[in-house]
């Protein structure tokens, strides 16, 4: 990104914490390794010089708003997070009064590890449609035409489905059966909040202790579920998966259904009442006729 | 695959006000049904998580039955469209992970359907039987 861009970021940073507009600002800093990017909480005016925006800047940062409830925070935020924000205002979790948004236009952003920055773009960036926030308070860049939605942006969840059932089935069992329930998928998602996930409580115990890709499934199962229609898609789950289970495949499997029976995308606006809160008398979806 | 002698375990989620009064009417009425089904009584259809439907799966059920006041008879008023649009998506994702979504069955039954109740379980068992036992890949195996 244009020194000049991060320039004004930085600028924009300096400004809200300078005048109490905010007591702390989210965004991102270089990691130790000295190629990839950290979240970086800035609190003073003197430190937001360590603020940068490149494609490494991988992470969805909105998660933290919710931790910070009640506290004047400011936030830079891609296209994809500035999305969550919106689930996130829509479900009442933050105030907008709360939050002052530095919204970035992105080009995407690229694989990274540790010490190593890849050249490709992530798969999620290869069919995005939305290159500048939906909400901001401060735009960094200039807003992006965007391209229209294709089936090609599908094409992975076409794929499976034109599987046989067996096939299916055999292929999720390999994949829950890697998953050691680190939960890092839950605890990186800006829309998993809950204060008690199904799978923390012991009585009943919904996910069960012994080790079997059939409990896997049904954590994965159930989150991919309470997802549908809220999430954003930014796909920091994916990433953060040890095991590099698929989890894009059920959210966009997700976001499609939703797509296809109510009209649905997660997070355009912070209104629309999410299609699993709603409904409509006549519809006719399949079940029960 | 049919496989000879298999009986398939069926767990029927009915909620209170319509359907389980319409078991209770098959029953008072002297109508036979399969004994697969092992009945949950629910308040509402609209309070079927999806993770009792998982989990029911997971427990080794072979088919699981939701049934609900028809739309627009809900003693909630809107439970049951609640639930049709949740089934909707989850059936879905069901399938998508390779569990037949023909396993989960979701029926509109009122308090005085006692004949549909049992013709419900009749066809939903001779379904299931004609499916074959679930089967659970097992990995490494």
């Amino acid at each position: 990104m244009a020194p000049e861009l991060v320039q004004q970021i930085r600028d924009k940073a300096r400004e809200l914490l300078t005048s109490g507009a905010v007591d702390c600002v989210i965004g991102y800093g270089r990691a130790t390794d000295g190629v990839t990017a950290r979240p970086l909480f800035v609190y003073e005016p003197e430190k937001v010089d360590e603020l940068i925006f490149d494609e490494t800047c991988t992470h969805n940062l909105v998660g933290y708003l919710v931790n910070r409830k009640g506290k004047k925070t400011g936030i830079v935020v891609k296209p994809c997070d500035s999305r969550a924000i919106n689930v996130l205002l829509n479900e009442g979790q933050i105030s907008r009064d709360d939050v002052s948004i530095i919204g970035v236009v992105c080009d995407g952003v690229v694989e990274t590890g540790w010490n190593r920055v890849g050249e490709a773009q992530q798969a999620r960036c290869q069919y995005c449609h939305q290159h500048t926030p939906v909400v901001y308070d401060f735009l960094i860049g200039e807003p992006r035409e965007e391209s229209p939605p294709s089936a090609e942006d599908y094409a992975a969840v076409a794929e499976m489905e034109a599987k046989s059932p067996e096939e299916r089935e055999a292929f999720w069992a390999e994949q829950f059966d890697r998953c050691c329930r680190c939960y890092a998928c839950r605890q990186v998602c800006p829309a998993c909040y809950c204060t008690e996930c199904f799978v923390d409580k012991l009585d009943p115990m919904w996910v069960g202790i012994r080790v079997a890709p059939e409990e896997n499934r049904i954590w994965h199962t159930i989150r991919a579920y309470h997802l549908a229609g809220r999430c954003s898609g930014c796909n920091e789950c994916e990433r953060v998966c040890p095991v590099n289970i698929p989890l894009s495949l059920l959210n966009r499997k997700m976001a499609r259904d939703v797509e296809d029976l109510f009209g649905f995308q997660a997070g355009l606006d912070d209104k629309e009442m999410q299609p699993l809160g709603a409904f409509e008398k006549d519809e006719k979806l399949g079940i029960g006729e | 695959m049919a496989v000879e002698g298999f009986s398939p375990r069926m767990v029927g989620f009915l909620c209170n006000w319509c359907s389980y009064a319409g078991a209770d009417m098959a029953g008072t009425s002297r109508m036979s049904y399969p004994a697969n089904i092992r009945i949950i009584r629910v308040p509402c259809s609209g309070r079927v998580d999806p993770l009792l439907i998982i989990k029911a799966f997971q427990q080794g059920a072979d088919g699981v039955l939701i049934a609900g006041c028809h739309p627009g008879d809900c003693h909630y008023v809107e439970g049951n469209y609640y639930a049709r649009r949740r089934l909707a998506i989850f059936r879905s994702l069901l399938e998508f992970i390779g569990i037949d979504s023909r396993r989960l069955r979701v029926e509109w039954v009122s308090a005085a359907e006692g004949k549909r109740f049992s013709n419900v379980i009749t066809s939903f068992t001779d379904e299931l039987v004609k499916l074959g036992p679930r089967s659970e890949v097992q990995v490494g195996a």
